[in-house]
């Protein structure tokens, strides 16, 4: 067995072009392949990791994948907003376990601001039930502080106590620079869009925006001073959205339809889990497509291998003649090959992996900080190494064709 | 037990190929002798050789070699038999370029009895061998064999053929690939190795003039039926 191993290892790398041609293009395949699905799986986790909280989310009514979109992922804008004392109303149902307001509009920088309660620090959680957590500081006491999401704090290298000004609007010019916040808690990571947000409480929001009307400030009446401002009364007239948790799952859909059936404003309940699945069947098309080409990329490559073990088992005839001469059995002839495809699948799957490996260092934060896809580190789950497992024996399955052959010339030919 | 080789009523026809036949009635040959067999091109030299070493198995008919009749062994012990008791020598491809000298020549030991206490006797009995066929020990340890002339190429073959002590060497025209000086070094070398060994020698040539060498010539389109 040594010696077939020497023999093979010394043959292949006599024969260095063509293999490591062919070993580039297999571990090509295999990089495209991995890549593309730990993409579409990250991609699919960061957009249902964002759902884990609620049972349903309340907003105005509009299309319902817009509706879960600025909800949960702070895209886009909503068109109406709902009004405090319908808000109200609906949070008093019994079966109502808690809920979260989301007030939206505002911006600090390229991030989003949301308004909220404390609620949503308790309350939010992503992916497996993980809940919110301070890298330091904690939530806002005073109507002017406000917490950062860990992105936030970091592209724009912001420490507890900074001050930061709110921008109105989204992308605007007009700040409401009388009012610096001041930032008392910094959020950890969670890969979510929580990490891209800049978190107030529904006061502050209602504060800031005392002397606005319609999109622009007023030449102000009362000169703003922080200190009068927070005798008034900041009770919000409006919010954008709420999630809102259940008591027991079972009465889900008979709270989407009284929500949906509410008297006094127009309103809507989404099931988040089942609008993200139809809006993932959208995207996902495309990611199949893409799945399937690089999967036959695999197959091609695969067969290129073959084509190659096919093709230098006529030139390499003298060579296994030989080796019958010394005593190798028709048997130890069809190890050889077998041998020599394994060798050069493992190799292309190890480079892979390397590769892989170096790519994800590179491009796993780039990912992120574009485009919000969070891809763990860990990248070598049961998932992916079933899947290498099955090129090496897809790939050795094939080889058996070109090794029988060779099995049988060695018995049938003389020299 | 004086005969290396016995054949009698052997038939040979290839299984893709019934134009061609070979046919022998009864073949002796007989133990440390040389015998060289000639022959028309394609009247079946490599042919017999290859059934000799139970490359090729006959269609019918008796071949024992040893008194072994090698086409009743199983596949591993025929070629368990061979890497054992019989070197071969072909004109030309006998060396894997991609091997050093030395694992060419001790190829036959690895697919046998190369057991632990065994390395030193045969990288002794190499180098011991190379010395009398002139070959440099430096040259045994090259990394790979492309670099080798044809001379010392056909050299390590008989090496190769002779090392594991063989009772019986085939060469198939082991000399054509070399000149004249090559040629006749060749096979005093050879000889000479076989006379030493005690090694009974079957080659298959055109070339009539090495008949002096040799103990016995056989021509083989005479004895086919
Ligand atoms: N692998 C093979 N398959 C089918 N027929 C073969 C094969 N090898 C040889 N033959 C045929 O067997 C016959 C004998 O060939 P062989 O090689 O034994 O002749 P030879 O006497 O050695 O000739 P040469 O002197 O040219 O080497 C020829 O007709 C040849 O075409
Ligand atoms: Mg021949």
């Amino acid at each position: 067995m040594k010696i077939l191993i020497n023999i093979a290892l010394q043959s292949l790398l006599s024969r260095k072009i063509t293999v490591s041609l062919t070993i580039i293009s297999l571990t090509i395949s295999i990089v495209l392949f991995l890549s593309i699905d730990t993409l579409r799986l990250g991609a699919k986790k960061s957009f249902f990791g964002n759902v884990k909280s609620g049972d349903l989310i309340l907003g105005a009514r509009s299309g319902e994948i817009q509706l879960l979109l600025y909800s949960l992922f702070q895209i886009g804008s909503p068109t109406n907003n709902i009004s405090w004392e319908s808000y109200q109303q609906i949070s008093k149902m019994p079966e109502i376990d808690w809920i979260i307001p989301i007030s939206l509009g505002d911006s600090h920088k390229q991030f989003r601001v949301m308004g909220t309660t404390q609620n949503y620090f308790e309350r939010f959680s992503y992916r497996k039930d993980q809940k919110l957590q301070f890298k330091s500081g904690t939530y806002f006491k005073n109507t002017f502080d406000v917490v950062i999401g860990s992105d936030v704090a970091k592209i724009l290298n912001y420490k507890l106590e900074d001050n930061i000004i709110i921008a109105h609007g989204i992308a605007s010019q007009s700040l409401h620079d009388e009012f610096p916040f001041k930032i008392k808690g910094i959020l950890k990571k969670t890969g979510t869009s929580t990490d891209k947000l800049v978190l107030v409480s529904l006061e502050a929001l209602e504060a800031i925006h005392k002397d606005w009307k319609t999109g622009s400030k007023l030449p102000s009446k009362i000169k703003s001073k922080k200190k009068e401002i927070e005798d008034l009364d900041l009770t919000p007239k409006e919010l954008t959205a709420a999630v809102i948790k259940l008591k027991s799952p079972i009465t889900i859909f008979k709270i989407q339809r009284e929500i949906n059936d509410y008297q006094e404003e127009s309103l809507q309940a989404i099931i988040p889990g089942i609008v993200l699945t139809k809006l993932w069947q959208i995207v996902s098309i495309t990611e199949n497509i893409m799945l399937s080409i690089s999967s036959m990329v695999i197959v091609s490559s695969i067969i290129g291998m073959i084509a190659i073990l096919y093709s230098n088992l006529n030139i390499r005839r003298k060579e296994m003649a030989l080796l019958r001469i010394v005593g190798a059995s028709p048997k130890n002839i069809f190890t050889l090959i077998m041998f020599e495809a394994f060798l050069i699948s493992f190799f292309s799957i190890i480079f892979a992996i390397v590769l892989v490996q170096i790519a994800s260092f590179i491009f796993f934060p780039i990912l992120d900080r574009q485009f919000g896809i969070f891809l763990e580190q860990k990248l070598w789950n049961a998932r992916n190494l079933y899947f290498l497992n099955l090129v090496l024996i897809s790939s050795l399955l094939v080889s058996i064709f070109p090794s029988i052959q060779a099995f049988r010339k060695s018995i049938n030919d003389g020299i | 037990m004086n005969n290396v080789i016995e054949i009698s009523d052997l038939l040979f026809e290839w299984k893709n190929k019934k134009q061609f036949s070979l046919k022998i009635k009864e073949l002796k040959i007989q133990n440390k002798k040389k015998i060289i067999i000639f022959g028309r091109s394609g009247s079946g030299k490599s042919t017999l050789l290859n059934l000799i070493s139970g490359i090729l198995s006959p269609t019918s008919g008796i071949l024992s070699v040893k008194n072994i009749e090698i086409n009743q062994l199983s596949q591993k012990k025929k070629d368990q038999f061979r890497a054992n008791n019989i070197g071969v020598i072909f004109q030309q491809f006998n060396i894997l370029d991609y091997l050093s000298p030395l694992q060419n020549i001790l190829l036959p030991c690895f697919f046998t009895q190369f057991k632990k206490h065994d390395k030193e006797y045969f990288y002794n009995r190499t180098f011991d061998l190379a010395e009398k066929l002139n070959i440099k020990k430096n040259i045994l340890y090259q990394n790979n064999s492309k670099n080798l002339s044809v001379g010392q190429k056909q050299r390590i073959a008989i090496l190769r053929a002779i090392i594991n002590k063989p009772y019986l060497i085939l060469a198939d025209e082991a000399t054509s690939a070399l000149d004249e000086n090559n040629k006749n070094d060749f096979i005093n070398l050879l000889m000479n190795l076989c006379n030493e060994e005690k090694v009974t020698l079957l080659m298959a040539s055109h070339d009539t003039s090495l008949k002096k060498n040799f103990d016995m010539s056989i021509n083989l389109e005479k004895i086919l039926l």
